[in-house]
């Protein structure tokens, strides 16, 4: 199943993610009007700065087990058997922030929302677009971000893409050893010439 | 196949069945428990007393839960006594059930008043569903309440009588309540916020007798003044619930103690929840942390190593978050350190924000917090506390309103 996946060292702050996340909550679900509603339409993602001055987008994680989810005092928060997305009744909810304090990544927020009873207080976090996948469409976030700090994917690939990143740079860094056997100098020159060919 | 026993239905026995089923889907498996109320959430008692939340809202499983779970449910029915070398209980209906693997999840009872008129109707206990039923019967005409005790439960019993408008004294023994929570300068905050709200603290002071002819009509102080309350609520504080443990039977302290795998001494045989005495995380030494989230989690753990799982619990952790009618506060760990030089305090007000923090360290370690105003951020600290490793980041940073887990990024 595909997952939004962070990249930070992509990330320049530009905090397009938390706006259109705001709006993609909103009941309008346009900007114009989100602007106009009232309570305020807030975003669930969270550009925070790191301390060498870098934007970190923060959102939920969807963990499994959830620690959030056997905090909650009146069972309010549950994982939808279909997307495994980790929500929040807010009928249920009673604002007690048990799950605030049991979130490691610090990603809920208390306020009202146009989907809870009216007036009432309720946790919020990231529901993973739910709605908008269901139309066929990545979250709100990820369509937002022009740098690719966000994209939406199949876990193993990015995880695949990443280890060949990381393996280039190594190899890069550090040349093949002058002093291998020349059997091994032969495969690794088939192994190039293979490379090669597939780049091409 | 083994016989599996839980006793008590509350979170730790509740998640400890759903433990076990997911692991063994059919061996058979009893639950012996008190209450015949579906499982319920005991915290959100006190709002059921405030009239925040109906009592049907109480529930935190379906009705046919046990039914579906595939478990022998004797509800309504109290073990009376344990026989560990016929692996045996019990009940007070006379029923007996032999296990091959028991979880005493039994949890705490509210600690009683033995003053002279102490059963009086009007004083209460707030523990059970029930008990809240009871009160919530008895408020019309309550003017004046008094509530014995500032701990987690006094204080929430107070809160909730406030709520609704009616005046509270509480007699405490330190000079504000949830002493055990915070430190004395987020404690005198909190006295204060309640106070605006109409709550009267004494200090020092104890009920020696309770006055009426039927129900509480006024309590009589240890320093001979009479107050007149139409109301009494004890929170002084609860012991864990072991009647029906022969004495010297397995090993106990301020609860059952238990082992990494929340194994009691005897073999076969785990405890978990505020029944339980377990390591705490930063105290290093097994201690009872009677709230919520850890009797979650030790249930979840225990259920799995009764059903064969070795699973290891890591120890618990004191926490607590409470909404005081305009004021949050979050609190976790070590709040009140010994007097030693390698604890080190941080400390940190913005007035403008409302906000007091203060953060305990260890030898670099993060060992305890108090925070109030702006506690969103608080669960990155406290998974801090709880991994236990030295900080990376500057301690100060922890510290600011500002704090959030980018933060501890490079
Ligand atoms: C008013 C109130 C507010 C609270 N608020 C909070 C909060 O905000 N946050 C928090 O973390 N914690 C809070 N707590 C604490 C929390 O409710 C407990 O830590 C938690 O419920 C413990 O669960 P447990 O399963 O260990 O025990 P329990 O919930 O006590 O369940 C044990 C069950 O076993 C039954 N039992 C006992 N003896 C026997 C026997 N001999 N035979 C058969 N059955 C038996 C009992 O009747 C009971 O139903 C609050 C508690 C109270 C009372
Ligand atoms: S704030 Fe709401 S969602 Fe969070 S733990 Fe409390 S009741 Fe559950």
């Amino acid at each position: 199943m595909k997952k939004v996946i962070i990249h930070p060292e992509r990330c320049v702050g530009c905090l397009q993610c938390m706006l259109a996340c705001a709006v993609a909550h909103s009941a309008s679900r346009n900007l114009v009007g989100a602007l106009q509603e009232e309570p305020r339409p807030r975003p669930r993602i969270h550009v925070g700065v790191t301390p060498s001055g870098r934007g970190f987008p923060n959102r939920c994680r969807h963990c499994d087990p959830a620690p959030c989810m056997a905090a909650c005092l009146p069972g309010a928060i549950f994982r939808d058997p279909t997307t495994a997305t980790v929500l929040i009744d807010p009928d249920r909810c009673i604002a007690c922030a048990s799950c605030a304090m049991a979130c490691p990544f610090g990603v809920l927020r208390f306020h009202p929302t146009f989907q809870a009873p009216p007036g009432k207080e309720v946790a919020v976090k990231c529901d993973n677009c739910d709605q908008r996948q269901a139309q066929g469409l990545p979250p709100a976030c990820v369509e937002a971000c022009l740098t690719r700090a966000l994209t939406f994917e199949e876990p193993d690939q990015a995880l695949k893409r990443q280890t060949d990143r990381i393996s280039r740079l190594v190899l890069e860094a550090v040349p093949y050893a002058e002093d291998l056997p020349a059997s091994l100098s032969l495969l690794r020159a088939l192994k190039q010439a293979t490379a090669e060919m597939n780049r091409r | 196949m083994p016989a599996y026993l839980v006793i008590g239905n509350g979170i730790a026995g509740i998640n400890a069945l759903e433990a076990i089923r997911s692991l063994d889907p059919r061996s058979p498996l009893t639950l012996i428990a008190e209450e015949d109320f579906p499982p319920y959430s005991r915290p959100l008692i006190s709002l059921v007393l405030e009239g925040a939340l109906p009592p049907e809202r109480l529930p935190i499983r379906p009705p046919d839960f046990y039914r579906r779970l595939g478990v022998r449910a004797l509800v309504g029915q109290r073990v009376v006594e344990l026989d560990p070398k016929a692996a045996r209980v019990r009940t007070d209906r006379g029923e007996q059930v032999a296990y091959d693997r028991l979880l005493i999840a039994s949890g705490a009872h509210p600690r009683t008043v033995e003053a002279p008129g102490h059963q009086l109707a009007g004083i209460f206990c707030l523990r059970t569903q029930a008990q809240v039923q009871a009160m919530r019967a008895h408020l019309p005409g309550v003017k004046r309440a008094v509530v014995l005790g500032g701990g987690l439960v006094g204080f929430k019993a107070a809160y909730a009588l406030l709520r609704q408008g009616i005046a509270v004294t509480m007699l405490i023994r330190s000079p504000h309540p949830l002493s055990q929570q915070v430190d004395p300068e987020a404690g005198a905050l909190i006295r204060r916020e309640l106070e605006r709200h109409g709550l009267e603290v004494r200090v020092g002071v104890e009920v020696s007798a309770f006055l009426g002819s039927k129900a509480v009509e006024a309590v009589e102080l240890s320093d001979g003044e009479r107050l007149a309350c139409q109301m009494v609520v004890v929170g002084k504080g609860v012991r864990p619930a072991v009647d029906f443990l022969p004495p010297e039977a397995v090993r106990t302290d301020s609860g059952i103690l238990v082992d990494q795998h929340l194994q009691t001494s005897l073999e076969g045989v785990y405890a978990a929840g505020d029944v339980a005495q377990a390591r705490d995380l930063v105290r290093g030494q097994p201690w009872v942390n009677a709230i919520w989230p850890v009797a979650a989690e030790q249930g979840m753990i225990a259920g799995a190593n009764l059903a064969g799982r070795p699973v290891v619990y890591r120890g618990s952790l004191g926490r607590n978050v409470i909404r005081i009618f305009t004021l949050d506060l979050m609190t976790a760990g070590l709040v009140n350190p010994p007097r030693q030089d390698d604890y080190q305090v941080l400390t940190h007000r913005d007035p403008r924000r409302g906000t007091y923090r203060r953060l305990v360290l260890h030898r670099q370690r993060l060992v305890g917090m108090v925070l109030l105003g702006r506690v969103e951020q608080g669960g990155v600290l406290l998974a801090l506390i709880q991994r236990g490793l030295p900080l990376e980041v500057d301690p100060q940073r922890l510290l600011e309103p500002t704090f959030n887990f980018a933060s501890l990024l490079p």
